[in-house]
C-alpha cells in the first residue's frame, strides 16, 4: 500500500471517528434549541453523552418472549449505520472506500438497519412494538422511494452514484440554482425529517402510544442495547444532514482532497457549521408544527416523492 | 415398494442427481464457451419436425438455474414427501416432479419450434397435475383450472408467434429463425414480439396475466411451488429472452418501443405484485405475489436492455441484460428458498395463514434462519444477492439519460418511481412475512407444538441459502457466468474497476461519473466495523460489569399478555392498506350483535371482516368470463340433442364445402 493510499484510509478513519463522536452532540444541540424555543432552559448540549454513558453501565432487561433477533438488532443497526457513515464524505470531499460502495449501498445499509429495527419491534410480542412496526412499515415504504428518487435526481445532475465524485462535483459547481436541484432539495428536506423521526412525522420525545413510531419499536430496549441504537440514530442523523449540506449547499467545501490543509480545514469547519445550522433549523421547525395524523403523514411523503419526480422531469426536459 | 420413505428416496435422489448433471452440462458449455449440439435423424418427408437440441450460452444459463434450484428442491422433497405419506401417492408426486424438471430442461435445450411447443405443453400439463396434487380440496381444483386456462392462452399466443415466424422463414428450426432475424419486416417483427411477450408473459406472471400465480402456488405442494416459482417462471423468461434477443433482435431506434412496452409491463407488474403481497396474510399467496413483483423487475431490466440495444448503446444494453439475468438467477435461488421455508412451516403447523403462526424462531431455529436469509435477499438489502441485481437495475435506470429521446427518458423515469416504490414496499412486506410468522409468541396450538423440519429439508434449504450468500458476497462469480453465457465482454460493463475483478462497476462518461460496488470489500468493512465496535464496547464499559435479566414483556400492570394482544399480519399491514386504499378498495364490514334490540349499548359480539379487492379480477377477468359464457350460451342453442337437426348441420356443412371447392378462386 502506498503512502498516499494510507493517507486516504487514515483520513477516512478519522472522519468516521469524528462523525461517531460528534453525533450525540448534534442531538444535544437540537434538544437545546427545541427547549429554548419552548422557553425552557433545557439540558446541557452534552446531555446525550451523559445519557449514553449512563445507559452503558446499566443492567439490561430482556423479554422472555423475544429471540436472538431482538438481542442482535442493536449490533446490526450499529454496524450497518457506522458502515454507511464510512461511505459518506462528511467533513472532507472524500470517503476512502467510495469505490467499493456508493450511495445506493448507503441507502441499502440504512434500510437493513431499519428492517431489523422493525423486526425487533414485533419480536417482544408487545402490542406497542407492533404499533411501531406497523406504522414504520407504512412510512418506510414511502421514505425509501423518496430517498432513492432524491438520489436519482442528484446523480442525474452530477453523474454516477459514487459519493466522492458526487460531492466533488457538487463542490466544483457550487450551489446549483436549477429547478431539478431545487425540487430535489425539497424532497430531501422532507425525507430527512421523516428519516430521523422528527415532527410532524414522529415525536422523538414521546412515549404516548398515539404518537409513537420509532420509540415504540425500541420500547423493550434498555442498557447497552438502547445506547447502541440511540447512538446509531444520532450518527444517521449527522450523516444525512452532512450529505444534504455537501450535495445541495457545498459552500466552502474544496473540490478535491488535494486542495491543501487550510482549505480542507475550512471546509470541515464549514460543514460542521452548516450541519449545526441545519440541525437547529430542524429543531426550530419541530417546535412550530404539531404531530400530524398518521395518514396525513403519507400525504407529505407522497409530496416528497412527487417533488423528486418533478425534479426529474425538469432534468429531462 | 409400499414404504413411503423408500418411494421418496427412489424418486428424489435420482432427481437431485440428474439436476446436478444438468448443472454440469451447463457449466461445461459456459466454461468452454462453445455450444452443445445434438440432433436426431430427420423424419422422412417432415423436415420441420425433428428433434434437435442446441445448448448455447443462453440455454446453458437457464439450465444452470433449473439445475441448481431443482437439486436443492429434490433434496428438500425427501423430507417433505413425508407429510403426504399415507394420504397421497408419493410415487405420483415423485414421478411428476421428475418429469416436470425434465420438461423444463428440454424446453431450454430444444432448437425447434415444434418440439419446443411439445415440451412446453408437457411442462404445463405436468405442472397442472402437480398443482391439483391435493385434489380432495375443491379450492385446489379451482386454482388448477385457472392455471390450465391461463397457461393455454399463453401457449396459443406462443404458437401464433412461432407460426408467424414459420410463414416468414418456411422452417420451424430456431436456426432459420435466427438467420432471418435481420430481415423481418417491421410489422412482422412487432407482431412476433407482442405475441411472445403476452404468451411468455402469461407463463412468467406479468400483470395482468398474473392471476393464476396467487392461486396455483398456494395450492401446489410447497416443493412444487418452489420449483414453479423459482424455475418455471424463469423458463417463461427464457422464452422471452430467446425470442427478443435472437429472433426479433432489436437494432434500430424504431424497435425502442418494444423495449418500452417491456419496461411498462415490468414496472407495473413489480408494483402491483408487491402491493398485493403487502396486504396478504397467507404466506404462500404473499410469496406468489412477490414472484409477480420479481418477474416485473426482471422484465424491466430486459426492456431497458432492448431500449439501449435499439439505440446502439452496447455497453448499457449489456449492463441492463446483466441486471435482468442476475435477478433471474437470484429470484430462482431466494424464491426457491422462501417457498421451501414456507413449506417447512406448513408441514409443521398445518396452516399457511400467518395469523395462526408466531414464535417459530424458537421452535424451528434453522428454518427461520433460512427464511430470514431469503427475506433479506428478496428485500434487496445488502449484503445478500438481491441487493446486487437491484443495484445493477438501478444503474441501468440511472443511465436512461443517455437515451436520445425525451419521451423514453421520461417513461423510464416513471418506471424508476415504480421500481423505487416496489423496493420500499418489498422490505416492509418481508418484515411482516418474517416477523409475524416467526417472531413474537405462538398464536395457535399448532404453532406452539411445532418442531424443527427434518434434516433433508434443512439440507435442501442450506444449498439455496448458501447460494444467496455467495451470490451476494462474491458477485463476480455470477457476472462472469452471465457475461460468458450471453457473449458480451465484462469489460463492456466493468469499465471502471478499482478493485480489480471484485468490482461490479460502470463508468458512463469517464471516471468522473463512475459508479462501482465491490461487495467483498463491503463485507470486509462490515466485519471490521463489527469487530471495532465489539472492541469499543468491551473497552468503553467503564469497568462496570452489566448483567442481563430475563423477564416477561411489560404488560402495563394488567396481568399476563396473551397471543390475542399481539399484532397480526392483517393489523400490521393496516396502515399500508389505508394509504393505498384507492388501489385495494378495502371493504370492511362490522357486524354488531346486541343482547337486545332495544338497548344498543351492550353488545354481545362485534365481528369485523376486512377484504381487499383484486381489481384485475373484478374489472378484467370477470367481465371477460361473463362475456364468453354469454356467447357460448347462445352457441349452445344449436346443440338441440335431436338427430335430425344434426343431420341438417352435416348437410349444410357439406354444401358449404362443395361450394368452396367449386367457387375456389
Amino acid at each position: 500500500m502506498t503512502a498516499q493510499a494510507l493517507e486516504v484510509v487514515a483520513i477516512g478513519a478519522l472522519q468516521l471517528v469524528a462523525v461517531f463522536a460528534l453525533a450525540p452532540l448534534l442531538t444535544g444541540i437540537m434538544r437545546k434549541v427545541k427547549a429554548r424555543t419552548q422557553k425552557r432552559i433545557g439540558a446541557s448540549v452534552f446531555q446525550p453523552y451523559y445519557d449514553l454513558s449512563k445507559l452503558w453501565r446499566k443492567d439490561e432487561v430482556v423479554s422472555d418472549y423475544s429471540s436472538w433477533i431482538f438481542r442482535s438488532t442493536p449490533w446490526i443497526v450499529a454496524v450497518a449505520t457506522i458502515t454507511a457513515a464510512l461511505f459518506i464524505p462528511v467533513f472532507v470531499p472524500l470517503s476512502p472506500f467510495s469505490a467499493a460502495g456508493d450511495v445506493l449501498l448507503v441507502l441499502g445499509l440504512l434500510a437493513l438497519a431499519r428492517f431489523f429495527t422493525m423486526l425487533a419491534g414485533i419480536d417482544a410480542a408487545s402490542a406497542f412494538g407492533g404499533i411501531g412496526t406497523s406504522r414504520e412499515m407504512m412510512m418506510s415504504s414511502l421514505i425509501e422511494p423518496g430517498l432513492f428518487l432524491t438520489i436519482f435526481v442528484v446523480s442525474l445532475t452530477f453523474g454516477g452514484t459514487n459519493l466522492t465524485s458526487l460531492v466533488s462535483a457538487a463542490a466544483r459547481t457550487g450551489i446549483v440554482i436549477a429547478p431539478t436541484m431545487l425540487f430535489g432539495l425539497i424532497s430531501f428536506l422532507i425525507i430527512i425529517f421523516a428519516e430521523t423521526g422528527r415532527l410532524p412525522f414522529d415525536n422523538p420525545a414521546t412515549h404516548l402510544e398515539l404518537t409513537m413510531v420509532h420509540e415504540a419499536m425500541l420500547l423493550e430496549y434498555s442498557g447497552r442495547s438502547l445506547a447502541l441504537i440511540e447512538w446509531s440514530q444520532s450518527t444517521k442523523q449527522l450523516a444525512l444532514l452532512a450529505l444534504l449540506a455537501n450535495l445541495f449547499l457545498p459552500l466552502g467545501m474544496p473540490a478535491s482532497i488535494d486542495a491543501g490543509l487550510l482549505p480542507l480545514g475550512v471546509g470541515a469547519l464549514m460543514t460542521l457549521a452548516k450541519v449545526a445550522l441545519l440541525a437547529m433549523a430542524v429543531a426550530y421547525v419541530e417546535t412550530r408544527v404539531a404531530k400530524w395524523r398518521l395518514f396525513r403523514v403519507a400525504d407529505l411523503l407522497t409530496a416528497a416523492i412527487a417533488s423528486a419526480m418533478v425534479g426529474m422531469i425538469f432534468f429531462y426536459l | 415398494m409400499r414404504d413411503p420413505r423408500r418411494e421418496a428416496i427412489a424418486s428424489f435422489v435420482p432427481a437431485a442427481a440428474s439436476s446436478l448433471l444438468t448443472v454440469a452440462l451447463s457449466v461445461s458449455v459456459l466454461l468452454s464457451a462453445s455450444a452443445f449440439r445434438l440432433s436426431s435423424p430427420m423424419i422422412e418427408g417432415m423436415p420441420s419436425i425433428s428433434l434437435s437440441f442446441y445448448v448455447d450460452g443462453t440455454a446453458a444459463f437457464f439450465m444452470l438455474i433449473i439445475g441448481l434450484v431443482s437439486a436443492s428442491v429434490s433434496i428438500y422433497s425427501l423430507g417433505y414427501a413425508g407429510s403426504y405419506s399415507g394420504k397421497h401417492s408419493i410415487k405420483v408426486l415423485g414421478s411428476m416432479l421428475n418429469l416436470f424438471v425434465l420438461s423444463m430442461v428440454l424446453v431450454t435445450a430444444t432448437n425447434n419450434a415444434f418440439s419446443f411447443l411439445l415440451f412446453w405443453e408437457l411442462m404445463s400439463l405436468v405442472s397442472f397435475i402437480l398443482v391439483v396434487y391435493e385434489h380432495e380440496k375443491e379450492a385446489n381444483l379451482r386454482s388448477g383450472i385457472t392455471y390450465l386456462i391461463m397457461t393455454h392462452i399463453g401457449t396459443a399466443l406462443i404458437t401464433a408467434a412461432f407460426l408467424v415466424l414459420y410463414f416468414q422463414t418456411g422452417s420451424l428450426s430456431f436456426d432459420s429463425f435466427r438467420s432471418a432475424a435481420g430481415h423481418l419486416a417491421p410489422f412482422t417483427k412487432d407482431l412476433v414480439f407482442v405475441l411472445a411477450l403476452v404468451g411468455f408473459g402469461t407463463k412468467a406472471g406479468l400483470v395482468p396475466m398474473h392471476i393464476w400465480l396467487p392461486r396455483a402456488h398456494p395450492s401446489a405442494p410447497s416443493n412444487v411451488s418452489a420449483l414453479m416459482s423459482g424455475v418455471m417462471l424463469k423458463v417463461g423468461i427464457y422464452g422471452l429472452v430467446r425470442v427478443t434477443l435472437d429472433f426479433v433482435a432489436p437494432s434500430t431506434p424504431a424497435d425502442a418501443w418494444l423495449g418500452l412496452l417491456m419496461v411498462v409491463a415490468g414496472s407495473s407488474s413489480a408494483l402491483v405484485g408487491v402491493l398485493y403481497a403487502s396486504v396478504e396474510h397467507d404466506i404462500k399467496r404473499a410469496l406468489a405475489y412477490h414472484s409477480v413483483e420479481n418477474i416485473g423487475i426482471i422484465v424491466l431490466g430486459l426492456g431497458l436492455s432492448v431500449v439501449f440495444m435499439s439505440f446502439g448503446l452496447e455497453s448499457l444494453a449489456a449492463l441492463a441484460l446483466l441486471a435482468s439475468m442476475y435477478h433471474s438467477l437470484n429470484h430462482a435461488v431466494f424464491k426457491g428458498l422462501l417457498f421451501m421455508g414456507a413449506g417447512s412451516v406448513l408441514m409443521r403447523t398445518g396452516t399457511a395463514d400467518m395469523n395462526q403462526m408466531g414464535g417459530l424462531v424458537k421452535k424451528m431455529p434453522w428454518t427461520s434462519l433460512f427464511f430470514l436469509i431469503g427475506s433479506i435477499a428478496i428485500a434487496g438489502l445488502p449484503p445478500l444477492n438481491g441487493f446486487i441485481s437491484e443495484w445493477l437495475t438501478m444503474q441501468a435506470l440511472l443511465s436512461s439519460s443517455q437515451v436520445p429521446n425525451v419521451v423514453l427518458q421520461l417513461s423510464i423515469g416513471f418506471a424508476s418511481i415504480a421500481f423505487a416504490l416496489t423496493l420500499g414496499l418489498a422490505s416492509a412486506t418481508f418484515v411482516k412475512l418474517f416477523g409475524i410468522s416467526f417472531l413474537s409468541r405462538p398464536r395457535s396450538k399448532a404453532a406452539e407444538d411445532a418442531t424443527e423440519a427434518p434434516r433433508s429439508m434443512l439440507a435442501g434449504m442450506t444449498i439455496a441459502g448458501s447460494l444467496c450468500v455467495v451470490l451476494g458476497a462474491l458477485p463476480f462469480v455470477a457476472t462472469s457466468t452471465i457475461a460468458s453465457a450471453f457473449g458480451f465482454d465484462m469489460g463492456l460493463v466493468s469499465t471502471y474497476a478499482p478493485f480489480g475483478p471484485l468490482t461490479v462497476g460502470y463508468a458512463a462518461g469517464g471516471l468522473k461519473s463512475a459508479s462501482s460496488l465491490s461487495m467483498p470489500t463491503v463485507v470486509l468493512l462490515v466485519g471490521s466495523v463489527g469487530a471495532a465496535l465489539l472492541g469499543f464496547v468491551a473497552v468503553a464499559g467503564f469497568g462496570r460489569k452489566t448483567t442481563t435479566r430475563r423477564y416477561t414483556t411489560w404488560e402495563g400492570g394488567f396481568g399476563a399478555l396473551d397471543e390475542r394482544t399481539e399484532y397480526t399480519a392483517t393489523s400490521l399491514s393496516q396502515p399500508i392498506r389505508t394509504v393505498f386504499k384507492s388501489f385495494f378498495r378495502p371493504r370492511t364490514e362490522v357486524d354488531r350483535k346486541y343482547h337486545s334490540d332495544s338497548n344498543k349499548l351492550t353488545k354481545r359480539s362485534v365481528t369485523v371482516t376486512t377484504e381487499t379487492r383484486e381489481i384485475f379480477e373484478d374489472q378484467l377477468y370477470s367481465p371477460a368470463t361473463r362475456a364468453v359464457v354469454a356467447v357460448l350460451d347462445r352457441v349452445r342453442r344449436i346443440q338441440t340433442g335431436k338427430i335430425n337437426s344434426y343431420l341438417l348441420y352435416v348437410m349444410i356443412a357439406t354444401i358449404l364445402l362443395l361450394a368452396l371447392v367449386v367457387f375456389q378462386p
